[in-house]
């Protein structure tokens, strides 16, 4: 309990001396999330979009297949990803293993079934009168379309949140494929994961409460736009 | 003729809900649908707005055959508008809804403002502008489709129970609506209802449909 207590004291002093590690390790964790959570939602919101808005066979199947990869465990899209990049790949000779692109290129694949299937339900929830009543004033199939984007709009920035909030906190990807070089791909939980195998409690402490002051306050947009989304 | 209906069908799945060997709409008049829920209204209503097509049979419009295809509907549903049972009001301002039609249609801004102006006027709602559409109450918003509906200078306007959800003074300013733009403007209307008191001071014709037949008076 000493341990826990004197670990986080030290931890929030820590934090308030806004030291260079600690700064730098958590820019590298915003930076390679907000990458990866934008190109993720570049992709995914589109493809949601389409998958939801459209009627083609095969639709249920796709939907069910994305919904099986939210399941994908980390460590299965590094392990997939490393065998891509690793020096003997096919993709070897681009030098992305142990680089931020190699996280990002992860991530993406981690976060992009999240996107699209919360875009799905968002696009699904949307009430079929407002298709109708574009169609009706005379729109056209993209007017009819920006109609529904415009009317989901919150649920689909839900969706990017639960993203983010997915990547900014996964430890798989970044360890297996970032390789945890301090100043360039140590990530918050790559760090935590590291300090606490050297038995270094303080600054895992103090960016377990960073992380979580983060997820908090994801969590604090995220249901600000599931609220705006239900009203 | 405005429209001819020729032997139209719609099925969903094996059920037959509308089965209708003729039926004729004149231009200039309104019409009213009655008959029992389920009687096929709402689906004929779709069918004349080009939201549906027919199983079968075939659909002129000023004696012009009607091709279910996308690109030429487009320019059929900017002449046909039809207002819901329960009309949904885009998010936004009701300005930005009366907008929607008018901007679709690429008219210049400074002309848009004129006609949601004097259509806000018409339907009896300029107070309300600037308000949030999804605070309005029941009458307010349809009240507010109905100006959206206008606004495009349609020449059919195809309502689905206009007054089912209105009180007594709502359904008032709908029904003298109705009738003022059929005599200003000569829109053909034609409104499902279950009142027969409207359909008396209303509708120059009326149509009976029951288990999807058709009935004249």
């Amino acid at each position: 309990m000493e341990l826990l207590t004197d670990s986080f004291i030290s931890a929030i002093l820590l934090i308030f001396s806004l030291d260079p590690e600690v700064l730098s390790i958590v820019w590298v964790s915003l930076k390679v999330s907000g990458i990866s959570t934008f190109f993720a939602s570049l992709m995914g919101v589109p493809l949601g979009f389409l998958i939801a808005y459209g009627s083609f066979k095969g639709k249920r199947i796709l939907i069910i297949c994305l919904n099986t990869m939210l399941a994908l465990p980390t460590v299965v899209i590094g392990l997939f990803v490393y065998s891509f990049i690793s020096r003997r790949s096919i993709l070897g000779s681009l030098d992305l293993l142990y680089t931020q692109k190699a996280i990002v290129i992860g991530q993406i694949i981690l976060i992009l079934p999240i996107v699209a299937t919360l875009t799905i339900a968002a696009i699904s929830r949307i009430d079929e009168r407002y298709r109708k009543t574009a169609m009706t004033l005379g729109a056209n199939r993209r007017q009819t379309a920006c109609v529904i984007f415009r009317e989901a709009r919150f649920g689909i920035v839900a969706a990017v949140i639960a993203a983010f909030g997915r990547v900014i906190a996964e430890v798989g990807i970044s360890m297996m494929l970032g390789g945890n070089a301090k100043g360039f791909t140590r990530t918050m939980t790559t760090a935590m994961a590291l300090e606490y195998d050297k038995g270094e409690f303080i600054l895992a402490v103090a960016l377990g409460i960073i992380l979580l002051v983060l997820s908090f306050g994801i969590n604090l947009i995220f249901n600000f736009f599931q609220g705006r989304t239900r009203a | 003729m405005l429209y001819v209906l020729s032997k139209i069908t719609r099925k969903y799945g094996s059920r037959t809900v509308l089965d209708i060997p003729l039926m004729e709409i004149e231009q200039g008049k309104i019409y009213a649908l009655l008959g029992p829920n389920g009687a096929g209204k709402t689906t004929l209503l779709n069918i004349l707005g080009f939201l549906e097509a027919p199983a079968t049979g075939d659909i002129f419009y000023h004696s012009t055959p009607v091709s279910f295809f996308e690109s030429y509907l487009q320019n059929l549903r900017r002449e046909v508008v039809m207002i819901d049972q329960h009309p949904i009001l885009f998010t936004g301002t009701v300005y930005k809804n009366v907008e929607f039609g008018l901007k679709i249609r690429g008219i210049p801004k400074k002309k848009r403002g004129i006609i949601i102006e004097e259509t806000l006027d018409l339907v009896g709602m300029s107070d309300f502008v600037q308000a949030q559409a999804h605070r309005l109450s029941g009458g307010e918003t349809q009240r507010v489709a109905l100006a959206r509906a206008l606004a495009v200078s349609p020449e059919v306007l195809l309502c689905d129970e206009p007054t089912s959800n209105l009180d007594v003074e709502n359904q008032a300013a709908v029904i003298n609506t109705l009738k003022q733009i059929n005599e200003q403007r000569k829109i053909t209307i034609m409104f499902t209802t279950h009142y027969m008191y409207q359909v008396s001071s209303l509708a120059h014709h009326t149509f009976f449909l029951d288990h999807g037949k058709l009935a004249t008076t």
